[in-house]
């Protein structure tokens, strides 16, 4: 599951940054940044942090 | 009378011919101007001219109130036959200008440096004291550790692209930027000259001083992780860990967004605004360090006892809360050379603007403790002493990337935000994510250092003016409150790469030194405190250390 997460989180990335190619809106490219955004964080809050809680040096 | 008038008519023709071919002549170009001054021609300087200077003989009797001292005397003369001339003169005004720069640049590095001592005894306090020599040693050994990295790799890759940089002199050998074409344009990814402070002619004042001034800077960020993950990182891995973050981490960020890279291009190259804007690093220093904090403290896990095995959080004090409060003076003072003085100048473009810059940071500080001590009033009943301390230090690290672009009202407020935000972020870290940061470096550095990255698109004014440009953009810097949506896009793009490509790029790297070194120390070693077993020797050795409840029963 960290991987997941860490490629989701990669993935919110790519999404701001191909707004600069897919177009020349500054609404159309804050959406996307904003999704971008969204996504990187549910990657590391959503998948990453969860993933690791389960190996708590007390919990093996 | 004939001749007369036929001599009186030509001389006006020729005036007017004159005067034709003069205004036609184009208007002399104010860049290629400049460097003119050495080449200028020699124009000496008569006796009138020196009659009123002073003499070196009127000194005889000292110069009890310094009126005789630094005169037309101490002008260096570069043709003792020729004397005195006017090339002269404007070379000591340029040598003048860029002196007062340098003077200024190289002293604020030094404050800068200064907050090394600062983070040391914040974090050392905040650490219990089984633990204390080595928070102390790791915050020592950054110093070193992040400098040898940063000098061998880290600054040709951040500044190595940077070109000229005017208030400096300019530094024409940092001239060479590995680019992608992609989207129709230049995309800049890291520098590529300077190694060793040799490669490429980079042997060079300028140069120096501009590394010393980013490497202090550099050394900031690492000293962020190491708070977050004291108590129970393997010093090993700190060594090896700190190494990759200044040869790697923290330069390609800075690249991008100080070194010409493509998120100081966005205005240029793609219309947003002037590019990512960020004056003195609230995301390039800050956020970098307390994301990589983030990244290293879930691969760590928390320390033994911070959490029940239910989830709830036990509070686990540090042991001096003196030394904590005395280190946020330690680096608030040291805070005055990290903002006022990347203006990297006192003289000329817009270099004065480090006194609006100081004084905001003074007050975004101010109203960061503000709204840490009133929070925690209020939902505690008690002014919490070490959050006040957070609050200050994040009313500092928001302020830091929007010093240079706003007013003093936005940075009350922008500092205001920072102290509620803080200990919000706090308790989510703590209670929600379950994530261990015994200092508050992720919350105080990470979280407020992407506030103050958004604070700058939102927030600045247009009225700040450095050269009459920001990153190749004519105009000076406006946030959304102000008309610029575009402006904040590039910020936010920032934090997207904050939290999308800097945190996967440290979680792997960290992940790697897990794997080969280990991150974490043995149970047995983090319930006896690391001092000795780390260390070989504790720092408190005259005191009774209360023996964990574990190890007692």
């Amino acid at each position: 599951m960290t991987f997941v997460g860490l490629a989701v989180t990669f993935l919110g990335f790519v999404i701001a940054f191909i707004s600069l190619g897919v177009t020349d809106s500054t609404a159309v490219r804050m959406g996307m940044v904003l999704a971008g955004i969204a996504v990187s964080l549910f990657g590391i809050m959503g998948l990453i942090t969860p993933a690791y809680q389960k190996t708590w040096i007390w919990k093996r | 009378m004939t001749k007369k008038i036929v001599l009186v008519l030509a001389m006006l023709s020729c005036l007017a011919l004159a005067g034709t071919a003069r205004a036609q002549a184009p208007a002399p170009d104010p860049a290629a101007a400049a460097p003119a001054a050495p080449a200028a021609a020699a124009v000496a300087i008569t006796d009138a001219d020196l009659k009123a200077a002073v003499k070196p003989t009127d000194r005889a009797n000292g110069d009890p109130d310094g009126s005789l001292t630094g005169t037309a005397n101490d002008i260096a003369i570069s043709d003792a036959k020729a004397g005195l001339t006017v090339a002269d003169v404007l070379n000591q005004i340029g040598a003048n200008r860029i002196g007062v720069n340098f003077a200024w640049t190289l002293l604020c590095g030094f404050l800068i440096m200064f907050m090394q001592a600062g983070f040391a005894v914040v974090e050392a306090g905040l650490c219990r004291a089984k633990n204390a020599n080595h928070t102390m040693m790791m915050n020592f050994m950054v110093y070193g550790v992040g400098m040898l990295a940063y000098f061998l790799i880290g600054f040709p890759l951040q500044m190595g692209g940077a070109g000229a940089i005017a208030n400096l002199g300019g530094t024409p050998v940092l001239n060479s930027e590995f680019v992608i074409h992609l989207f129709g344009k230049d995309i800049g990814l890291f520098g590529n000259t300077g190694y060793l402070l040799m490669h490429h002619g980079t042997y060079d004042v300028a140069v120096m001083v501009i590394f010393l001034f980013q490497m202090v800077f550099m050394d900031t960020t690492t000293t962020i992780v190491t708070g977050t993950c004291c108590e129970r990182w393997k010093y090993s891995a700190f060594m090896v860990s700190t190494m990759f973050l200044g040869a790697f981490t923290y330069p390609i960020f800075a690249n991008w967004a100080w070194g010409g890279g493509w998120l100081a291009m966005l205005g240029a190259n793609f219309g947003l605004g002037h590019g990512y804007a960020d004056f003195a690093g609230s995301g390039v220093v800050h956020s970098v360090g307390g994301i990589t904090a983030l990244a290293c403290a879930l691969i760590l896990g928390p320390r033994i006892g911070k959490y029940t095995r239910d989830g709830k959080p036990n509070p686990i004090p540090g042991h001096d809360i003196m030394w904590v409060l005395c280190g946020c003076f330690i680096l608030a003072f040291g805070w005055f050379g990290f903002n006022p003085g990347s203006t990297l100048a006192m003289s000329g473009n817009g270099g004065l603007r480090a006194a609006s810059v100081a004084v905001n940071t003074m007050l975004a500080g101010m109203t960061g403790s503000f709204g840490g001590i009133l929070y925690m009033w209020i939902r505690y009943g008690k002014p919490d002493a070490s959050m006040s301390g957070n609050a200050f230090l994040a009313g500092l690290v928001a302020i830091t990337a929007p010093s240079g672009f706003v007013n003093p009202v936005a940075s009350a407020i922008i500092g205001l935000i920072a102290g509620v935000l803080v200990c919000l972020s706090c308790e989510f870290v703590e209670r929600v994510l379950k994530v261990d940061d015994p200092v508050g470096a992720i919350s105080v550095h990470g979280t407020n250092g992407i506030w103050g990255v958004l604070a700058t698109g939102l927030f600045a004014d247009g009225r700040s003016n450095y050269g009459g440009s920001w990153n190749g953009v004519a105009g000076n810097v406006t946030g959304l409150f102000y008309g610029d949506a575009g402006q904040f896009v590039a910020q936010l793009m920032g934090v997207a790469t904050l939290v999308g490509f800097v945190f996967v790029m440290s979680y792997v790297i960290n992940l790697f030194i897990d794997w080969f070194v280990g991150q974490r120390v043995s149970a047995k070693s983090e319930l006896a405190g690391l001092d000795v077993p780390e260390m070989g020797a504790v720092a408190y050795p005259d005191f009774v250390l209360k023996p964990e409840p574990a190890l007692a029963s």
